[in-house]
């Protein structure tokens, strides 16, 4: 048995990220899209670490401990000011 | 030889998951709901590509980092989730409720 | 020196050993610079942040050092349970009929860092997201709910975990 070919893996999740961006463009709230964010940067993050396995490059994992952490504090920084914004209004 | 099924069987899993939470992503009626196919299918793909990276990878350095990695991901994935659904709430967007007969 | 001084001085130790843990698994060298690095940086946020780390009131043994053992037990029923969970999710999103409620309840644990872990957990599986957190009172959102009585739910959805977790941080 030949070992798992992840070239395979990295195109689907790009496909499956552009499917989360559908939810980003069409969503009616603010919450709708955070959900499509929340969804296309988890599917990045596991690419990353996929690229990593399949070209042996160490690097990546290191970008992916901090795209996590990012991506974790871009919704949270999202969620404030948005919630601040409204609030004054 | 072991390894590499494994890894395929948690890669099916992978792919089976992340396609039925984003058609769960689109279908659904309101924010919650969304989350809940988000929150959950797409955390355990997620998850799952994880362990088969793991798996393949062998014992070494780079598992170490990925179980790091894996890691915070449980850690922080909940609490966006919560992040997001505390938003909608206090933005007072009520959920969606099957009608009764 | 007074007790509050002792206490204030376990706290900023803590949190010390606490990120110096994080720098290490971040790193992953233990190069002397490397190590005296880490060490100056976790020293200067542990002065800075360790009234956020440890609340003052929270003097409880168990909720600075966690039995380790049983937490990777947890982590492993977790991740079980995550797998069941989307399973079902997945049935719901086929068959395209849902039932959400939101239902309240109350959790009997007593340190903050457990009350997190319970609500993360929650999160993780059958479809449920908590919403809010206060005190111990939990709003969650539940996908497909069998009730709105607010102690049968919380027995159903919080099952094993709050057991486990009463167990790891009291």
């Amino acid at each position: 048995m030949t070992p798992f070919d992840f070239g395979i893996v990295s195109y689907f999740l790009v496909a499956s990220s552009i499917l989360g961006l559908v939810r980003v463009v069409i969503g009616p709230t603010t919450a709708d899209r955070l959900v499509g964010i929340n969804l296309v940067a988890a599917q990045v993050l596991a690419l990353i670490v996929i690229a990593a396995v399949d070209q042996k490059n160490w690097a990546y994992l290191d970008v992916a401990l901090v795209y996590d952490i990012f991506g974790f504090i871009g919704i949270l920084a999202v969620a404030r000011f948005f919630g601040k914004r409204e609030e004054k209004q | 030889m072991i390894a590499a099924i494994i890894a395929q069987i948690f890669i099916s899993l992978g792919f089976i998951f992340a396609l039925l939470g984003h058609l769960g992503v689109i279908v659904f009626p309101d924010v919650y709901t969304r989350l809940q196919a988000s929150s959950t299918c797409a955390t355990t793909s997620v998850i799952s590509f994880f362990i088969a990276a793991m798996v393949d990878s062998g014992f070494s350095v780079i598992t170490g980092k990925i179980v790091v990695i894996s890691a915070f991901f449980i850690v922080s994935s909940p609490v966006s989730a919560h992040i997001v659904a505390r938003y909608a709430w206090s933005r007072g967007i009520m959920p969606w409720r099957r009608r009764r007969q | 020196m007074t007790p509050l001084g002792k206490w204030k001085l376990t706290r900023i130790l803590f949190t010390i050993l606490y990120l110096m843990a994080g720098w290490l698994l971040f790193t992953g060298s233990v190069e002397p610079v490397s190590l005296a690095l880490g060490f100056g940086f976790s020293s200067l946020i542990a002065l800075w942040t360790y009234g956020l780390f440890f609340e003052e009131q929270e003097a409880e043994r168990r909720s600075l050092i966690p039995r380790v053992h049983l937490f990777l037990v947890f982590v492993l029923v977790l991740l079980f349970k995550m797998y069941v969970a989307s399973f079902r999710v997945l049935w719901y999103i086929i068959r395209g009929r849902v039932n959400p409620e939101i239902v309240h309840f109350r959790t009997r644990l007593k340190s903050d860092t457990a009350r997190v872990m319970l609500a993360n957990a929650i999160t993780m599986t059958p479809g449920t997201v908590t919403i809010d957190l206060d005190q111990d009172h939990l709003i969650v959102h539940w996908l497909e709910a069998k009730t709105t009585h607010s102690g049968y739910a919380g027995r159903l959805i919080k099952g094993s975990f709050e057991k486990l977790l009463k167990w790891i941080w009291i």
